[in-house]
């Protein structure tokens, strides 16, 4: 199909696809973040109350399916959800931004925590493998590992500031070999423990006094029966971090949305009680308890690698596989917390609870770079007050995880409340109807558990609550502030001179410029132009298979003189396209949104319809003129860019609007 | 549901008689009449002059002129069994006061208001406008003669 030459008026502004992702992918994306913990946490924990930490580690394990079933749940309802938005739906702006300040505490703490233990298995494999190279440097441990740390920080620094994206397929890659590690770590361990035999770890935690915190000045606080429990729990609760990603990865998952999430969750949760909880236990079996306090510590699984049956050579090999594994899953980590801060920030920045001072645009890379900036310099300043010590970091730590997994958690329930009319395609189990209203009896569990576990580190954990605190007033004071100078802003409201380059739009001058991204066998036309009217848009996403077929979005603005080429997207724009990348994200199908300037709308759907050869054209119905009128409208268009008497390719022209449709051919 | 895609040809649609030149530069409205009564005894039984030119008027509002020049102000009426058109051509041609297009060529369709000729009302509408390109417009105009005019089409 030849497009007439006279009719280049048309020329597309924006041109964004929207990719989306296999559950293998999601699932890997958060295990390089929630199971990095493997490496860590079981160190942490035994330094905290002693031998009893496998039970424990294995109880957050479990327990993390749990959480998992709220977060399936909260992705069910909000494609772009995230502790933030469920808390503002729930409770308000402000227990959102509390309990943003307090996610966003964590995501910090993920780069330094995964980075310096990263650093720490690198340095102890030197220990081990520079003397075998007739080496003697002797390498402190912690000193490397800040180093590596600062090395690791700087490097994700640069990178989150050029903009360079996290790609799903290193994360799966990495996940993979990491797989293959544990498989490998899992059966050999097997077979150590079946020539060895083995005795269970003690179920009875023993707290040192540093792990009791301020619960030493309450002597009806004792650290025994279900209360030891919670405090060893609370103890073990870091290796909960990194859950949170999978409402930020939510919306990349590809179409059956919900189908996809639950096989990610139940991969995750899988690879999480097998590699982090397993493996934590079988390293409590094989290591002697003294090395797993001592030279073991802070590097768990190298330890169960060196301990296990067979020839030095061999068991070296395997610690080499598991640290750069480790070193693989923890670095990713370390730009997991970039990412994850920054995305959380621009999304209350997007709220407008975040000052835009903090979303300036990097002049080369167009990235937000003083958020990055405020993340980079805060991860270096707790590396190097951390001193590389792993067990100040993780006494840290989940004071973030937990207060966003209780916040997630209640807000939670009372959505259950707030949206009791709505359907939903699934609840977290056992739920009680009682008077028309399903009671959440399972969610209040999870929430008391949540409640009682935050409750004792509150006591147990100084630095946790001393620096959490802080870090949260901190930053909802920042919210706090951002929010009113934003209402302030907002009355005198200036154009915002970037607000082109945070559409990522990218300008062509020709619609011919986009057809050779169109790769599939079938391609599909949908018009837009009313973000409250996409009812087509929506029985296109849910019927068509768009691995085969390309859905091309056009919007077309009406301007007049269009030949100026200084046109730019309004308000009203931005919020069609906001509505297409939703429901794109929400059926989990990709879109090939363009925005073109034309005099006559029919005319431009039929020159990108003609030019991208397109099967069909699916229209919305408009109010003011009528399905016919519409279908005449574009039968006119498409003969007039018919060259006379060539036959072309025949399309389906669809109006569809809430029930009904029309379909004729026009050829 | 998907109506056969049935083919439709101009020669049955315009023939000499009705197909007419008007001369000067007349307005919209007054091509729009023109056209309005020299399609009226074409159709005078089953459709009275009143219904006719109040639809017309009607459909006139949503603007059919095309970027090409070509004006098809076109209706639909349940009481028509066929396709009925008349053919103004305007050497001088007139400005589009909506578009600022030049009209030099302005085709007044009626079609039977039935869901199964749609389809065919469709194929016309493409059909017309795929054939009246700015080329072939001139070249009509140019003609000043209604049988030579019908004539280029048939053969087209």
């Amino acid at each position: 199909m030849v497009v007439n030459p006279r009719f280049k008026q048309v020329f597309v502004l924006s041109t964004a696809m929207l990719s989306f992702i296999s559950f293998w992918k999601a699932a890997s994306i958060v295990l390089c973040d929630f199971g990095s913990s493997a490496y860590y946490a079981g160190g942490i924990a035994m330094n905290a109350f002693g031998p009893a930490f496998p039970w424990f580690i294995m109880g957050v394990m479990l327990f993390s399916g749990l959480m998992l079933g709220v977060y399936t749940e909260s992705c069910l309802l909000f494609v772009r959800g995230g502790v933030y938005v469920v808390v503002r739906e729930a409770m308000g702006k402000v227990m959102a931004k509390l309990s943003v300040s307090a996610l966003i505490f964590d995501y910090t703490l993920t780069g330094p925590i995964s980075s310096v233990t990263a650093g720490l298995y690198l340095g102890g494999l030197l220990e081990n493998v520079l003397p075998l190279m007739h080496i003697n440097w002797h390498v402190p441990a912690r000193a490397f590992a800040v180093v590596f740390a600062l090395l690791v920080t700087g490097y994700f620094w640069r990178e989150n500031i050029r903009g360079v994206e996290e790609s799903a397929d290193n994360n799966l890659k990495i996940i993979s070999f990491v797989t293959l590690v544990a498989v490998v770590l899992i059966g050999w361990a097997g077979l150590t423990l079946y020539h060895r035999g083995f005795t269970l770890p003690p179920f009875h935690p023993v707290f040192t006094d540093k792990a009791l915190g301020w619960t030493v000045h309450f002597p009806w606080l004792k650290a025994v029966g279900a209360l030891g429990i919670i405090m060893a729990f609370g103890h073990s609760i870091l290796a909960l971090s990194g859950l949170e990603t999978l409402a930020q990865v939510y919306r990349e998952i590809e179409d059956p949305k919900f189908e996809n999430l639950k096989k990610a969750v139940i991969t995750i949760f899988v690879f999480s009680v097998l590699f982090t909880g397993l493996l934590t236990f079988m390293s409590s079996l094989i290591i002697p308890p003294d090395l797993v306090a001592g030279k073991y510590a802070d590097n768990l699984l190298s330890g169960l690698a060196l301990e296990l049956d067979g020839p030095y050579w061999a068991r070296l090999g395997l610690q080499t596989m598991v640290v750069i594994s480790g070193a693989l899953m923890l670095v990713g980590a370390v730009n997991t917390s970039f990412v994850g801060s920054n995305g959380v920030l621009n999304r209350v920045a997007d709220d407008g609870i975040l000052h835009d001072w903090f979303r300036h645009l990097h002049k080369k890379y167009g990235t937000t770079y003083r958020i990055i900036n405020l993340v980079a310099i805060t991860q270096i300043l707790i590396i190097l007050i951390s001193r590389g010590d792993i067990f100040l970091l993780g006494e840290a730590y989940s004071f973030g995880v937990l207060w966003s997994l209780t916040f997630d958690t209640l807000s939670m329930i009372i959505l259950r409340f707030k949206k009791r009319d709505e359907e939903q395609e699934w609840r977290f189990p056992f739920n009680v109807k009682s008077g028309g209203v399903y009671l959440p009896i399972g969610l209040v569990a999870v929430l008391l558990v949540l409640l009682a576990a935050t409750g004792m580190n509150m006591l147990t954990k100084k630095v946790a609550t001393i620096g959490g605190v802080l870090f949260t007033v901190t930053f909802f004071t920042i919210f706090h502030i951002s929010e009113k100078m934003n209402e302030k802003k907002a009355q005198l409201y200036m154009p915002d001179e970037d607000a082109d380059e945070k559409m990522n739009l990218r300008s062509e001058s020709d619609i011919a410029k986009v057809v050779p991204e169109l790769t599939g066998t079938r391609r599909i036309l949908v018009p837009v132009r009313n973000p409250n009217n996409l009812v087509h848009l929506a029985a296109v996403l849910e019927t068509v298979d768009d691995e085969t077929t390309d859905i091309i979005v056009l919007s077309a603005k009406i301007a007049k003189g269009i030949q100026s080429g200084a046109e730019t997207m309004s308000d009203e724009d931005r919020e069609v396209f906001s509505a297409v990348v939703l429901l794109a994200e929400k059926y989990g199908k990709t879109v090939k949104p363009i925005f073109v300037f034309s005099n006559d709308p029919f005319f431009s759907m039929a020159q990108v319809a003609q030019a991208a050869g397109a099967d069909e054209i699916v229209m919305g119905v408009s109010g003011s003129t009528g399905a016919e009128v519409q279908l005449e409208r574009l039968a006119m268009a498409w003969g007039m860019l018919k060259k006379p008497g060539e036959p072309g390719k025949p399309v389906l022209a669809r109006v569809v609007w809430e029930g009904r449709q029309m379909t004729f051919q026009l050829s | 549901m998907i109506r056969q895609s049935d083919g439709v040809s101009l020669s049955a649609l315009i023939k000499p008689g009705n197909t007419i030149y008007i001369e000067g530069k007349p307005s919209k409205d007054e091509v729009l009449r023109l056209l309005t009564e020299r399609m009226l005894p074409q159709v005078s039984g089953a459709i009275s002059a009143k219904a006719l030119a109040d639809r017309v008027a009607e459909v006139e509002k949503l603007n059919q002129v095309l970027e090409s020049g070509f004006y098809i102000p076109h209706a639909k009426f349940p009481e028509l069994g066929s396709f009925y058109g008349v053919l103004g051509l305007i050497p001088q041609g007139f400005t589009d006061p909506a578009t600022g297009h030049t009209v030099k060529a302005a085709l007044l369709l009626l079609s039977p208001h039935k869901p199964a000729f749609f389809q065919r009302h469709l194929n016309m509408l493409s059909l017309l406008s795929q054939t009246f390109q700015p080329e072939l417009i001139d070249k009509l105009a140019s003609l000043n003669d209604p049988a030579a005019a019908a004539a280029l089409l048939a053969s087209r």
